[in-house]
Formats: structure tokens, sequence, C-alpha cells
């Protein structure tokens, strides 16, 4: 867990301008993205986890998990979704997992996967289940499996894009121009 | 599409759209706590009240929050199924059949989450009805204030959602091109296996990406040209005004808030 540390250290590190513009543009298209999900009637997945990774790859996980919140509220304020703050808990720490494996490392199938799994188990699996009980007390035992078996196909789909996604030209020549 | 995300907001002039956002989200936030809160008839009956009160000063025809709901049916009709089947006996037993139970207790504990479902969703379709996506990002930072003792950077992080909210009617306008694009060259979006259709998304991420970094870059540029430093030590020219009707909107909802309190059975 030589991660934890280095990331308990970090500072906030002071923004350029290309920066925040740069977040603040990644948030914009993690909400377009929101609405456009594929799949059917049983399994819907859209392909926010991407921007996700994405701002935590590129900019750490204190402002991975500060956008991270910001637009889980911002989210479901605006669609009209029942907001509860469960759900934002989940999004600071799927974007904390994403730091973790990703901040300032290589993007190999290992750490993608690693990343993808814990957070497909602990928050999209374990912790959702647990919001949507305590919101609406549905029961726990009975909606886990259904959930867990979404993750199970969805998982492998999501593995694979953000591994593709991440090792991208078109995405490593932003990320070089970010650091110019 | 550019309608699809800001196209919720209904541009009607009622009380309810006039109250300042910062009183609206304080106020939804409280009320989802309320519901948790209510554990009898009377204190649900009051939480109605509220609720039908709050839509019909709106002025919002009831359809618009039935369309809310939609979404949210499959669990609403599983949460209502699984409580009836299989909620401990007590009360009357109407039915009984090895596990499968359906007694009094259960019938009005299904019926109490019901109406639960419908007020959580009711309420928060409301204040996104009701006020408009700046309004709320505005009412959102001015709330973060005090996050400022916790060395939050709530100014940058102001400044990121307002471009952001800027520019999602754009790129949402741009992801419609570059689907019609690359649909016009034969991409098939929506179709196939979980995979494929996955797989068919990448054309349209790509420049999605591509394009949004671009804009950031003359963005920024054109921004600093204007003398942009940080996000710290600037004025704002938005400006929220705490009025009247804010005030009294919050004893009402305080006075229901208070009556739900004193009938709870504890």
């Amino acid at each position: 867990m030589s991660e934890l540390k280095t990331i308990a250290r970090t500072q906030l590190p002071k923004l350029d301008t290309l920066s925040v513009v740069t977040m603040g543009l990644l948030m914009a298209l993690q909400l377009v993205i929101s609405r456009f999900s594929i799949g059917n009637n049983f399994i819907k997945f859209s392909f926010t986890f991407l921007i996700v990774a994405l701002l935590a790859k590129w900019f750490g996980p204190w402002w991975g998990m500060m956008t991270a919140a910001v637009v889980d509220v911002v989210g479901t304020l605006m669609t009209g979704g029942p907001y509860f703050v469960g759900f934002t808990l989940s999004a600071i720490l799927g974007s904390l997992i994403f730091a973790l494996f990703l901040y300032r490392q290589k993007a190999t199938w290992v750490r993608v996967a690693l990343a993808a799994i814990v957070i497909a188990v602990v928050v999209n699996a374990l912790l959702n289940t647990l919001w949507v009980t305590i919101m609406y007390q549905t029961p726990f035992w009975s909606l886990l499996p259904i959930r867990v078996l979404k993750q199970l196909i969805v998982t492998p789909i999501q593995i694979v894009l953000l591994y593709w996604l991440l090792n991208s030209r078109v995405i490593q020549q932003i990320q070089e121009r970010l650091n110019r | 599409m550019s309608k699809f995300i800001f196209g919720r907001y209904l541009p009607l002039n009622s009380v309810v759209h006039r109250l300042d956002p910062r009183a609206k989200l304080m106020l939804s936030f409280c009320y989802i706590i309320l519901v948790f809160l209510a554990n009898n008839p009377w204190s649900y009956l009051i939480l109605i009240g509220l609720t039908l009160g709050s839509i019909l000063a709106s002025k919002i025809s009831l359809g618009f929050f039935l369309r809310g709901i939609r979404p949210l049916l499959w669990l609403i009709v599983f949460t209502v199924v699984l409580q009836l089947l299989f909620s401990p006996v007590g009360g009357h037993t109407y039915f009984h059949w090895a596990f499968i139970n359906i007694s009094q207790f259960g019938l009005i504990n299904a019926g109490y989450i019901f109406i639960r479902f419908l007020l959580i969703i009711m309420m928060s379709t409301l204040l996104t009805l009701s006020t408009q996506p700046l309004d709320i990002a505005t009412g959102l930072a001015s709330l973060m204030k005090p996050l400022r003792w916790l060395h939050v950077p709530v100014d940058t992080l102001a400044m990121m959602l307002s471009i952001a909210l800027r520019f999602v009617p754009t790129l949402m306008d741009e992801a419609t091109k570059i689907m019609n694009a690359q649909r016009a060259r034969g991409v098939d979006f929506g179709e196939g296996g979980l995979f494929k259709q996955a797989k068919a998304l990448i054309p349209l991420m790509v420049p999605l990406f591509m394009s949004a970094f671009n804009r950031a870059e003359d963005l920024s540029t054109a921004m600093e040209a204007r003398g942009y430093q940080d996000s710290e030590h600037r004025s704002q020219y938005r400006i929220l005004t705490w009025q009247k009707r804010d005030t009294i909107t919050w004893i009402l909802f305080l006075i229901g808030f208070a009556a739900i309190l004193a009938c709870r059975r504890w």
C-alpha cells in the first residue's frame, strides 16, 4: 500500500487554467455520456466509468474524488432522480480506487482489471445494494444476487474498454499536451 | 438532443419556481431524511400533505411526476411484492403456503414502502422541474462554501461545475453530430449483442474526447487572455438573494417536520 502513503502525502496540486478547464469539460462529458446507455431492459450500463478513471489517472485522488462527488450530486439533481448521500460516497470511493491503481502508473491489464474488479465487488455489488436497501427497504439478500449477476456480465466489458481507452493514441496525445 | 438533459426544467412562473435555489436544495435534502423518520399513518398523512401542497404550488401537472417514476418502476414492484410475500407473521394472516405469507402486517408495510417511493421520487422531480440547472449549480456552490474550512477548493470546483454545465448542451449536440456522421458510414448504434454495442461506441467516444480537449485548450487560452489567474481572488456577478418567501416556505415545512416528529411512534 505504498500508493496510499504517497497519495496521503500529495498535497492538492495548484492547477493551471488548462487543467481546470479540462476537468470541467470532462465533467460535462460525463454528464453527456450518462445519457447514452447501452443494453436491453435487463442489463443497462453506461460509460461514465471511463471518465471517472481518466480524471483519477490524470489529476489524482483528491481532484478525482471531488469531481466525482460534484458530478454525482449535480447529475442526480438534474435528471430528477432521488438524491441519496450513499451514492455520492460510492462515487467518491470508486474514484479513489481508480486513482490508487492508475494515478501516475502505466495502465497495464493487471492494474485495470484489479481496479475494475474491486469497484465492481465493493462499490457496485455491496455498497450500492446497501444504499438501495436503506433508501427503499428493499430486502438486501434478495437484491444482491441480481446485482452480482449484472456485475459479472458487465465487468469484463468494462475492463476491456478501460484498457483500450487508457492506452489509446488519442488519450496519450491529450496527456502529453496536458503535461506540456 | 440538447433539450434532453435541460428540457426537464419547466419554465413556469409559480411561487416554487421563484424560490431561492439554496432554500429548495436544503429542503429536498431534509425532506428525504424526514421520509425515513415517518413510521405511522399520521406522519405519512402529513408528508403526503406537504408534498401535494408543494406540487400544487408549483402549478406543474401531475403527469410530469408520473414520468419521473417510470425508470424506478421495476425496483418499486420488486420491493413491494417482496415485502408483501416474505414479511414476518403479524396481525391477521390471509394466505399461507410454505414460506410465502401474506399477512395484515405485510400489507400495511408494503403500502408504506410504496408511498415512501412515490414521495421521494416526486419531491426530487419537483426540485429539477422547478429549478434551472445553472441555479442548482450556483446554489450548490454557495452551500459548499463552509467546506473551505476543510481546505476544499470550493471556488475552483464551482468554476469547473459552471464550465461543465455550459458545455453539456454543446457536447450533446456534438455527440449527435458524430453519431450521425458515423451512421452515414455504416456504424450501427444499439444493435447486436452487448459487446458489439459497446464496441460501436468507440467511433463516437474517440472524436468526442478529442473535440472536448480541443475546446478545453481554446477556452483556457481565452480565459487567460481575459485576465483569469485563479478562482479565489475574484468577485461574483451572479448573486443569490434570500427573500421573505424563502423564510415563509421554510417555516411552513418546519411546522410539518415538527408535526411528523411529534406523532412519530418511537
